[in-house]
């Protein structure tokens, strides 16, 4: 079957630093040459060439990482679907990753505007030493009248294979017709962070730090966050802007860098 | 029928030692918080944890078990108890699930001699209470949606028993609760009919928040 996009690549590690060695797409889905914020870790930018998604769309993306290579995995723009009054939009992003690679994948928000429906699965294969991190935000979408959450419904689901074995599942449903804002869903906010890290990397050591730059997290956000059955960090954040999230991610994500690699912060500098 | 009501109440009731009445799932951290401090916040919060939690997770984890059950497939059922481990990301809700279903695990071993409890072959580090219990209704041969129906009960009735304790709640009220919600969980019942186990696991952002906070909650009447 034809995808709408398609997307594969594979980085390598030479000599110390990772290259992207195999690059290939087709349909909507494109890839501008790497970008090295850092020396030796390129960021890559996965670009839609269309406007967004629409009705029947279907997209697939595989990236692996070989043994050490390190990436930085992003979007150009926000994804954003339109009204798909009779097939879902599909989306199927799969990562391997190799011994000691590492990924941060911070692609931008979800925007699912009036009946819009989505889905997405997103699957990772990994061996114990490496390093997967994923930050993914889901925004209410809005319609022409100004009103939110006026999609049909966005599934979003994550499964993540540590050594063969299923360790963390994610699935996120959110079917606005249903009640979305109430206890126990939205609690009255809009908008969904979700930051996964699975790395043997995440030590007791680096979750003490990690609690205490959480106490000075932005007031506006409602946030909880626990560990999952592997080694790893799991944070869930409600808010009401995408930029109280983006500055939480960034915060943790600048903790890893520094705790677990030595590095300086990445900035995605889009805009 | 008289046969298997027996059992049925002896797994049902309340003096059961599974161990739940130690855990609140979430729910404690909305006390602590006060947005639930009476019957009627409770009440809304109940019936919301039943359609959310309990129809996606507990009450469609055991459905699917009692199916793979019936169609001999006994390595969907392990598949499915790695999912559900998978699947609870609150440490505290995960290792509190993980508890009582263990103790379920051995207490029904002890009282009834299935064959399948010596399908334990390779160590299960998890197992989740809603699989024990499919289990267990399966070889009694207590029908499905009984066996659901039953399940949906036992966790309602633990959460209102731990309302009237940590809220607190008088006991009648708690009484009416159980009788309020009747037609809430047949109507899970019904909404789980019809679901697949691509259905599994919706969770709602709140609800799994507070599960992750109740980490941190300064004073704890309970696990989790």
């Amino acid at each position: 079957m034809n995808w709408s996009g398609l997307l594969q690549c594979t980085a390598v590690e030479k000599n110390g630093r990772t290259i992207v060695s195999d690059c290939y797409y087709e349909g909507a889905f494109k890839l501008a040459r790497p970008i090295y914020l850092h020396p030796s870790q390129p960021t890559i930018y996965l670009m839609h060439v269309g406007g967004g998604y629409v009705d029947g769309d279907r997209y697939k993306t595989e990236i692996s990482l070989q043994k050490q290579a390190r990436m930085i995995v992003t979007t150009q723009s926000a994804t954003k679907i339109y009204k798909t009054v009779k097939t879902p939009v599909q989306q199927y992003t799969s990562f391997s990753l190799n011994d000691q690679s590492v990924l941060e994948f911070f692609p931008d928000p979800v925007i699912a505007y009036e009946k819009a429906k989505f889905y997405q699965e997103t699957t990772v294969y990994m061996k114990e030493s490496a390093t997967f991190i994923y930050g993914d935000i889901i925004t209410p979408g809005w319609s022409e009248s100004g009103g939110l959450f006026r999609y049909d419904w966005i599934r979003s689901k994550l499964k993540i294979y540590h050594e063969g074995h299923l360790k963390l599942f994610d699935h996120l449903y959110l079917e606005p017709r249903k009640g979305i804002t109430g206890i126990f869903k939205m609690e009255g906010y809009t908008y969904i962070g979700s930051l996964f890290v699975v790395s043997p990397l995440i030590t007791k050591d680096v979750l003490k730090k990690f609690e205490k730059i959480a106490a000075h997290f932005p007031n506006e956000a409602h946030f909880g966050w626990s560990t999952p059955v592997v080694p790893g960090l799991v944070v869930r954040i409600l808010a009401r802007e995408t930029y109280i999230i983006e500055v939480i991610f960034q915060l943790i994500h600048q903790l890893i860098r520094e705790e677990c690699f030595q590095e300086e912060p990445i900035f995605l500098r889009k805009y | 029928m008289l046969d298997k009501l027996l059992p049925l109440l002896q797994l049902c009731d309340s003096n059961f030692p599974s161990g739940a009445f130690s855990h609140s799932f979430g729910f404690e951290t909305y006390i602590y918080n006060e947005k639930i401090n009476n019957e009627k916040t409770f009440r809304e919060a109940l019936c919301a944890y039943i359609r959310t939690q309990l129809t996606y997770i507990d009450g469609l984890a055991c459905r699917l078990t009692y199916d793979f059950l019936q169609k001999q497939s006994k390595d969907d059922v392990w598949r499915l108890n790695e999912i559900l481990a998978a699947l609870c990301l609150a440490r505290e809700t995960r290792e509190g699930t993980r508890m009582i279903g263990e103790r379920m695990w051995k207490l029904c071993r002890e009282i009834y001699p299935f064959e399948i409890w010596n399908d334990d072959k390779e160590k299960r580090d998890y197992i989740h209470p809603a699989i024990v219990f499919a289990i267990v209704c399966d070889h009694l041969e207590i029908p499905k949606d009984i066996t659901v129906l039953s399940y949906l009960y036992t966790s309602v009735q633990t959460l209102v028993q731990n309302a009237v304790r940590g809220i607190p709640l008088g006991q009648t009220d708690g009484q009416k609760l159980l009788v309020f919600v009747q037609p809430y969980l047949i109507e899970a019942v019904q909404t789980i009919d019809a679901l697949t186990e691509e259905d599994l696991g919706a969770v709602t952002p709140g609800l799994e928040i507070a599960q992750m906070q109740h980490e941190q909650l300064s004073v704890r009447l309970f696990m989790s």
